[in-house]
């Protein structure tokens, strides 16, 4: 009497059981297909490549900051000026800076310091602006040679008239990051950047007047 | 609220006599209904003469409907062990270590596992030290470093300054003196503007070229050898003891194969 009753309760759960079971072994597959496919996909779409505007860009720009330091030591060290001494050593001191948040940049993505492309690829016409491995506004090894030689008020003419090319450069590969780049940090940076060389640069013209340049 | 609360109790306790009395019932009733549709056949092979073992048979199908799920959650285990694992390695492979990547680099030599003492780094030394590799690849050196901003050297530079260079994440690339001018044009290219790099000319070579980051090396034989770029990419900067803020400006930019004092920095 119990028995068909029964057998109706047990007949009717368990293969609702097994299909709950089914349901939530697929939902659990599912859900870890989903949940690999959007790792995957998260890092490319929230993280800059190898070969993007902005790794270019934090590689070419540590390249480029790395003559500005240079110049900048030499004048901090040798200027004959104070205020040429002064802007040397602001130079040097906050791009060095910079620097490190690129190279921070690059290590956060995973990417390497040296990319696999050649210098300024990632700026629309840049590879035609590139001289003998040189970006733009950078001084030749002829011109550090003769800055390193230089003393007195030639060295202090010469630092601000490299460093005046060096920032228009500068100011113009900045351009090409804000133009082409879309990672928010980058651009923030980048237009820091701009405005620190566009004030510099002014600067660099009115000291140049004054020592007569 | 405190009606309906005992009232609970009391009638679950019958819902749950009925789904447990069949369940307890089931080796006995079960055996005809809860077969539906394993059970069928056992049942008609059982039956013919076994009558009396009935109540086994349904145990048995009990076990044979617990390895379904088991079976499934078997499969589940397996398939999402696969997939963690498959995800891991594809992240482990796309963002692999440099070293384990210079280590890949067919015919590099790592110094780094070989004397572990020799790439400490910090050890400053005047005067002329004595290289048992040349070119060196780690070691003490002169407390000023060579010019590695992408300084292309005519003629052999110091390696007291040169392995400093290193230390700060250089990559210093060498050749032997009667490497065709052609071939030392290729190696320019490569150097030119790229600070954290330096070329010079190094006597007594065994191979053409010779690549050198802190603790590593690589010969080569030709100056197209895609293994150039190769190491370069993976060990410049990579390679530094210090960090890549390390400076590669102020150094020495005077060839010669003396070392200098570091207060003679500038000249040259």
């Amino acid at each position: 009497m119990d028995a068909p009753s029964a057998s109706e309760a047990g007949d009717g759960g368990r293969p609702a059981r097994r299909f709950g079971l089914l349901a939530v072994a697929s939902a659990v597959v599912v859900g870890l297909l989903l949940g690999y496919a959007g790792g995957l996909l998260t890092p490319t779409l929230t993280r800059p490549g190898d070969t993007s505007a902005e790794a270019g860009f934090a590689r070419d720009m540590t390249t480029h900051h790395a003559q500005a330091v240079e110049m900048g030591l030499i004048a901090f060290q040798r200027g004959s000026d104070p205020e040429v001494r002064q802007i040397g050593g602001d130079i040097a001191s906050g791009q060095q800076g910079e620097i490190g948040t690129m190279q921070t940049w690059l290590r956060s993505w995973g990417l390497d310091p040296t990319g696999s492309e050649p210098p300024m690829a990632w700026m629309p016409g840049g590879r035609a602006k590139v001289r003998n491995g040189l970006m733009p506004g950078m001084a030749t090894p002829e011109q550090m040679a003769k800055l390193r030689a230089a003393q007195g008020r030639e060295l202090d003419v010469l630092f601000l008239e490299l460093m005046t090319d060096h920032h228009l450069g500068g100011i113009h590969m900045i351009q090409g990051i804000l133009d082409a780049g879309s990672d928010e940090d980058v651009l923030r940076v980048a237009q820091t950047m701009k405005n620190t060389q566009q004030t510099d640069l002014i600067n660099l013209q009115n000291a140049l007047k004054r020592r007569g340049g | 609220m405190s009606i309906s609360t005992p009232g609970g109790p009391e009638r679950r306790p019958t819902v749950v006599s009925t789904g447990k009395k069949p369940a307890a019932g089931r080796p006995a009733a079960g055996a005809k209904p809860g077969a539906g549709k394993s059970a069928t056949p056992r049942q008609t092979s059982g039956g013919k003469g076994k009558g009396p073992k009935k109540p086994i048979a349904p145990v048995k199908v009990s076990q044979g409907r617990a390895w379904g799920p088991i079976a499934l959650w078997v499969a589940v285990g397996v398939l999402a062990a696969g997939i963690i694992g498959y995800g891991g390695w594809a992240v482990f492979e796309g963002s692999k270590p440099w070293e384990k990547r210079a280590a890949e680099i067919d015919g590099i030599v790592d110094y780094r596992a070989k004397d572990e003492k020799l790439v400490q780094g910090g050890q400053h030394q005047a005067g002329t030290i004595k290289y048992d590799i040349n070119p060196p690849v780690a070691g003490p050196h002169n407390g000023a470093w060579q010019n590695c901003m992408g300084d292309v050297y005519d003629a052999p530079i110091a390696s007291e300054h040169a392995v400093h260079s290193l230390e700060h994440g250089a990559v210093w690339i060498t050749y032997r003196p009667d490497l065709p001018a052609d071939q030392v044009a290729k190696l320019r290219n490569r150097v030119q503007g790229v600070e954290k790099t330096m070329l010079s000319p190094f006597e007594g070579l065994d191979k053409p070229i010779s690549l050198q980051a802190w603790g590593y090396q690589l010969k080569v034989d030709n100056a197209d050898d895609s293994r150039i770029d190769e190491f370069i990419k993976t060990l410049r900067v990579n390679a530094s003891v210090e960090g890549p803020t390390a400076l590669c400006n102020q150094g020495i930019t005077a060839t010669g194969t003396t070392p200098r004092d570091a207060g003679n920095m500038q000249q040259g």
